[in-house]
């Protein structure tokens, strides 16, 4: 291999390294250093041996294996001089494209997204319609809220972040008075006293945190309570030992790790640019996919809450059969719909009525009452 | 292919592993790097036998850490035998020595209880495989500990020092995604993704692990396998279900493969009551006739 040949090799890892990351994997500069040694290591005539090896190095979970692939045909291309050279350099301006335009869109979401930073202040009110002031706040609609309102969930996830009851974990902690003995301190205490044991130190079980799962439908008219629910959950992430995220329209997508890192409008931006966004809900379609990709996030001592209006565009029976899927293995299956806030409202929905014998809990969350009210069946 | 990969390929094919060449090329990469091997996939498709045939492919010691939920340090690194500590206390009451000295004396070696990631790291001879088995059912904070320790192979007891590996462990981890681990512990590893096997590389395995089975019903198991992955049921079976068909068949003395024995023997593959009752609703239904049908089923799929 030729100077020229080794660098322009060099160039390539790195670009391809850069367009990973630029797509969200977990590449550094230590993956792109690895990822050079690596190619020393193996046959880099051979297709699939480059491709197993760089994918071993360079992705950390099965949901990279899709954008690893399709970038990666790029990277071979270039590797074997192909001309299809300025694809990837596209695509990433592409995405640069895209990132500013949804940062540029204030709003709801943005303000959502700043909420507690001082800069939150200046955020745009929403775009909503504002009601008259005689209806008492914890009455009032979301979709009727104004930024200051906003405020107020904020301030009441704190709150009750303070009060969550706690159960004990299998985790042990020292304490001052307790009923099991903690020998690896009495003994280093009996030392100070010639190896006589002459006062005991205990421990007690640390107290355990509750997991939450929260699939919520994104369709359309349930955004704005979707936003607030997961906004409201990620308040209350303290009090609970995980929170993972789904949010579903006619698919079922994982946020977890984008409101964990990234924004939670972001993700949105994401998911509405890969799939039809207002196709329809597939309540049914998208819980069976819980089922059978996350079943393991879901055991008796974690709480599952299903945000969705319950208008299910797929089979009753497919929803039935996935919702009594979850309830076998959840410690409580919550359905959260701000339909029910309506008085007029039965649930006649077909989904809905399909749905109904396997839930625990059966909400409306359309108002700070209602979402005060949650918190009581957030303890197991 | 690389010659080393197809070296680790034929070693793993010794111990009965059938390992296609992601799980040659990840493993070539481990040992050459000396990086931890992170494997995640479904379960029963062959990832806790990864460390295993490794160990004895390498002929080495396999240390293994089954990891659980409130596991801690002192369970995964090391304890004090504290009875022996106190008897020793006891029997050295009216020694001459000074509580100092006695300190040190207890806090010694001797008085080491040796867990899983210590022993590992200690191993005099060679460079054992360390297992951490269902890394994902450990909480937050012992993965942050393992973290530790699996970049610096170095572990710290307060009362004694540090003590550093002697030999490098091959360090392989398994998850089955029960929850999502830490993206740093994520990029301290390779990732290795094992699914279920294709038809014949399943069959491979059947015919390796369980030699006793006649071609045509190794076949025909595997096929009927393949055919219930892709029903919707709730506990897929993996490999080792298949195996456990296999083997049952063997101990029956079947010869072929009808809808009785199967309706008998699906509680080897099927673990749950619904999947039962799916099972057999789809075969009387016929879906499965053309995989036991044997004028068609053969060349077919």
């Amino acid at each position: 291999m030729t100077i020229s040949e080794n660098e322009s090799l060099l160039d390539n890892t790195v670009l391809f390294c850069r367009a990973l990351r630029e797509r969200g994997l977990l590449v550094t500069p230590s993956e792109a250093i690895e990822s050079v040694v690596v190619l020393d290591l193996i046959d880099l005539g051979n297709r699939q041996e480059t491709f197993l090896s760089l994918r071993s190095v360079l992705t950390s979970r099965r949901e990279d294996f899709p954008v690893f692939e399709e970038l990666f045909e790029d990277f071979w291309n270039r590797l074997s001089r192909t001309p299809k050279p300025r694809k990837l350099i596209e695509r990433e301006s592409e995405h640069q494209v895209r990132l500013s335009s949804t940062r540029r869109g204030k709003g709801l979401a943005f303000f959502l997204e700043h909420w507690g930073n001082a800069e939150s202040r200046e955020a745009e009110s929403i775009s909503t319609p504002v009601a008259s002031s005689t209806v008492s706040m914890a009455e009032k609609d979301f979709s009727l809220f104004t930024s200051e309102e906003l405020e107020e969930i904020s301030r009441l996830t704190r709150r009750i972040v303070r009060r969550l009851a706690r159960a004990p974990s299998r985790r042990w902690e020292p304490v001052r008075r307790g009923q099991r003995v903690n020998l690896r301190r009495t003994l280093r205490r009996s030392l100070t006293t010639a190896g006589e044991v002459i006062q005991l130190s205990f421990r007690r079980r640390k107290p355990k945190k509750t997991r939450l799962v929260v699939i919520s439908d994104v369709s359309g008219s349930m955004d704005i309570y979707s936003r607030i629910l997961l906004q409201f959950v990620y308040g209350l992430q303290t009090s609970f030992a995980r929170v993972e995220t789904f949010v579903f329209s006619t698919s079922l997508e994982r946020i977890t790790a984008h409101l964990k890192q990234r924004s939670y409008d972001e993700a949105l931006g994401r998911l509405s640019s890969v799939q039809g966004w207002s196709g329809g809900t597939m309540i049914g379609a998208s819980l069976s996919a819980f089922n059978s990709l996350w079943s393991n996030l879901v055991d008796k001592r974690t709480i599952v809450i299903i945000l969705s209006d319950g208008w299910d565009t797929g089979e009753p029976s497919e929803l039935a059969a996935s919702l009594a899927h979850i309830k076998d293995r959840a410690g409580r299956l919550i359905w959260l719909n701000p339909l029910l806030g309506s008085p007029s409202y039965q649930p006649l929905v077909r989904g809905m009525q399909a749905a109904i014998p396997f839930i625990d809990v059966f909400a409306p969350l359309h108002n700070l009452a209602t979402l005060r009210a949650l918190e009581q069946h957030l303890v197991l | 292919m690389r010659e080393e990969i197809r070296k680790i390929q034929e070693m793993l094919r010794g111990q009965t592993y059938i390992a296609d060449a992601a799980v040659a090329t990840s493993l070539y990469l481990a040992l050459r790097l000396g990086k931890p091997l992170l494997v995640e996939g479904p379960a029963g498709v062959g990832k806790t036998e990864i460390a295993r045939v490794l160990a004895a492919a390498l002929d080495t010691r396999l240390v293994r850490l089954q990891c659980y939920e409130g596991l801690d340090a002192a369970t995964a690194l090391y304890e004090w035998n504290y009875s022996k500590q106190l008897l020793h206390i006891k029997l050295q009451e009216t020694s001459a020595e000074s509580a100092d000295e006695k300190e040190a004396r207890i806090f010694s070696e001797p008085f080491l209880l040796k867990r899983p990631l210590l022993e590992a790291i200690t191993d005099p001879a060679r460079a054992p495989v360390l297992l951490i088995d269902e890394v994902d059912r450990s909480d937050e904070e012992f993965e942050a500990f393992l973290m530790e320790v699996l970049s610096e192979f170095q572990v710290t007891i307060p009362e004694i020092g540090s003590i550093r590996a002697m030999h490098r462990p091959h360090v392989v981890l398994t998850s089955n995604r029960s929850r999502e681990l830490s993206d740093a512990l994520r990029r301290r590893c390779l990732y290795l993704w094992i699914d279920y096997p294709t038809f014949d590389k399943e069959l491979e395995i059947v015919r390796a692990k369980v030699p006793a089975l006649s071609a045509s019903l190794s076949s025909d198991i595997t096929r009927v396998i393949q055919t219930v992955r892709g029903m919707s049921i709730r506990k897929v079976p993996g490999v080792a279900e298949t195996l456990d068909w296999a083997a049952a068949l063997v101990a029956l003395d079947t010869s072929q493969l009808d809808q009785q024995v199967m309706a008998e023997t699906a509680g080897c593959f099927l673990k749950d009551e619904s999947d039962l009752r799916r099972f057999e609703s789809e075969m009387e239904a016929g879906r499965l006739d053309e995989v036991l049908d044997p004028t068609i089923s053969h060349d077919n799929i």
